[in-house]
């Protein structure tokens, strides 16, 4: 509950800076309209071309993009800014030193206390674009689908704290290594069904660096209804991965002497 | 034209020169940032080759298009929002403005400079991922690019330019360039070869700058553009639309540096 307040307080913070400056918000909202513009550009040329893109229909598409848009834009809100803050200033620059002082757990102000609340936008966006895929598909989805995509979007977005937790982490072992824009790159092809890669490519998509998740499996589960299959492993493995993450931020911690001693 | 702009214009390779040779050392340094902008600016035709080699899985023209649009993205890329705008925004851009030489020297040496190293950092992977789809390209082809590439390379130079050149007169120039780089992956034949859009927007692309930068040096490399009339008219266009950019480059700068102040001025 404590962690919950501290998380709102400081989102809050971030929100009133952020709407301070309105040609910034302003700027910020037309560009999250145009990529969202772009990538449904490329489903509309890629579909007038051909019926089915490795098994999916348009409006199936147009679903996996709200998707995606959905747990980008969160990803962008509360996971990127802390990532791409920490191997520089956190360990580089010694700033953990701080946070190790401070009545909270360290992992979550690393992780989670700095946010972009303007990310957000491109959630609207991206609820709006699943809304209008669903409609165009003609049947909508039970309530049980829906509720199990609610479970591995969830899921995905725990995956994708831990990921990013994880590749943060080798910031301890290696201070130069800073692996944000690799991760911002690799996710980029969670954009389109991980069906369209190739199979030694889309095995690393599925298994080895889960991007699958991302959008993929979300979006088959609510056009196709629940499955344990689907869903089990999915709860399974977002649990491996943010217990991984934990152990392997502790292991870190150990390691971390300080910037200055 | 007086002697002194004579003897200047004599002296601007030299000065280009200069700047390269001092940002590509300067750039040595940081290989590992210099690999994250490949891996940004392949990622864009990689994606593309993979969506339509699942629409068109026996079309051979797919992934030679990609594979010479890779090299192409790769080796025109421009960060003048970075390397330009930046000095603006922190005032340093008054310590070029006294210099004898025109600004824009210092700016050319720097896209050069770092095109380098993008080139051979770049170059390695698009002839793996040339391997992995069975890409071949023919060297009379890959000739024929060459001078629809340098047009291509500085149409490009002269656009990102252009568009970083707002930083005059707003802090948001991220994203204006992020709004012309959306153009250039939507009409320049990133997200689908030209040839595969549909009719209206074909023709727009046909028309706006966008493919010249990217689509079209990688139709002529991939052998999609036969005989020297076309080719021809390729070039011409590209020209077109580097004297329309020159012309507002030029416009705009005069403009933005009377308007410009900093501290101490």
């Amino acid at each position: 509950m404590k962690l919950l307040r501290l998380f709102a307080a400081g989102f809050s913070r971030s929100a009133q800076a952020t709407l301070t400056f309105r040609i910034n918000l302003l700027f910020d909202i037309v560009q999250s309209v145009i990529g969202l513009l772009a990538s449904l550009a490329t489903v509309f040329v890629v579909y007038a071309r051909t019926d089915s893109l490795a098994g999916w229909t348009e409006a199936e598409a147009y679903v996996l993009i709200g998707t995606f848009q959905l747990l980008s834009s969160l990803k962008s809100t509360f996971i990127d800014p802390n990532l791409s803050w920490f191997p520089e200033n956190g360990i580089r620059q010694g700033k953990l030193d701080a946070y190790l002082l401070q009545p909270a757990p360290t992992l979550f102000l690393a992780s989670l206390a700095r946010s972009t609340p303007l990310a957000l936008i491109r959630f609207v966006l991206g609820t709006v674009v699943i809304v209008l895929g669903v409609s165009g598909q003609g049947r909508l989805p039970t309530p049980g689908a829906i509720l199990a995509w609610i479970v591995t979007l969830a899921a995905a977005l725990a995956v994708t704290w831990a990921m990013g937790v994880l590749l943060a982490c080798l910031a301890f072992w290696a201070p130069r290594l800073q692996l944000d824009v690799f991760y911002g790159s690799a996710w980029e092809l969670g954009r389109y069904p991980t069906d369209i890669y190739r199979r030694p490519l889309r095995f690393v998509l599925t298994y080895v660096f889960p991007l699958a998740l991302i959008a993929t499996v979300p979006t088959t589960t609510l056009l196709g209804g629940p499955r344990l299959v689907l869903l089990v492993p999915c709860v399974i493995g977002a649990a491996i991965a943010c217990c991984l993450a934990v152990g392997c931020w502790r292991l870190g911690l150990r390691r971390y002497t300080g910037a200055t001693s | 034209m007086t002697a002194a702009t004579r003897s200047m214009a004599g002296r601007l390779p030299l000065l280009i020169a200069l700047r390269i040779r001092m940002e590509v050392l300067e750039w040595s340094g940081s290989w590992w940032f210099l690999l994250t902008l490949v891996v940004q600016a392949i990622l864009g035709p990689l994606i593309g080759m993979f969506v339509w080699s699942a629409v068109y899985p026996d079309d051979p023209y797919v992934a030679t298009y990609y594979v010479a649009l890779l090299l192409v993205t790769v080796m025109t890329e421009s960060f003048e929002q970075f390397t330009f705008s930046e000095k603006v925004y922190d005032g340093t851009i008054s310590h070029d403005l006294l210099r004898p030489q025109p600004v824009v020297v210092n700016v050319i040496g720097t896209n050069l400079a770092i095109r380098l190293w993008l080139m051979i950092m770049g170059i390695p992977l698009a002839l793996l991922t040339g391997l992995a789809f069975g890409v071949s390209l023919t060297w009379t082809a890959v000739l024929a690019a060459v001078p629809v590439f340098v047009l291509a390379a500085t149409l490009s130079f002269c656009w990102i330019f252009l568009l970083s050149l707002t930083a005059f007169w707003t802090e948001r120039v991220h994203a204006i360039v992020g709004f012309g780089w959306a153009l250039n992956t939507l009409l320049g034949g990133t997200i689908a070869p030209l040839a595969f859009l549909p009719g209206p927007l074909r023709e727009v692309g046909q028309v706006l700058p966008f493919y010249g930068m990217l689509g079209l040096p990688a139709d002529v490399a991939a052998g999609r553009v036969h005989g020297l009339a076309p080719l021809l008219t390729g070039l011409g266009y590209q020209a077109a639309w580097i004297t329309v950019f020159v012309v507002a480059a030029v416009l705009l700068w005069r403009a933005g540096v009377r308007r410009y102040t900093v501290v101490g001025a």
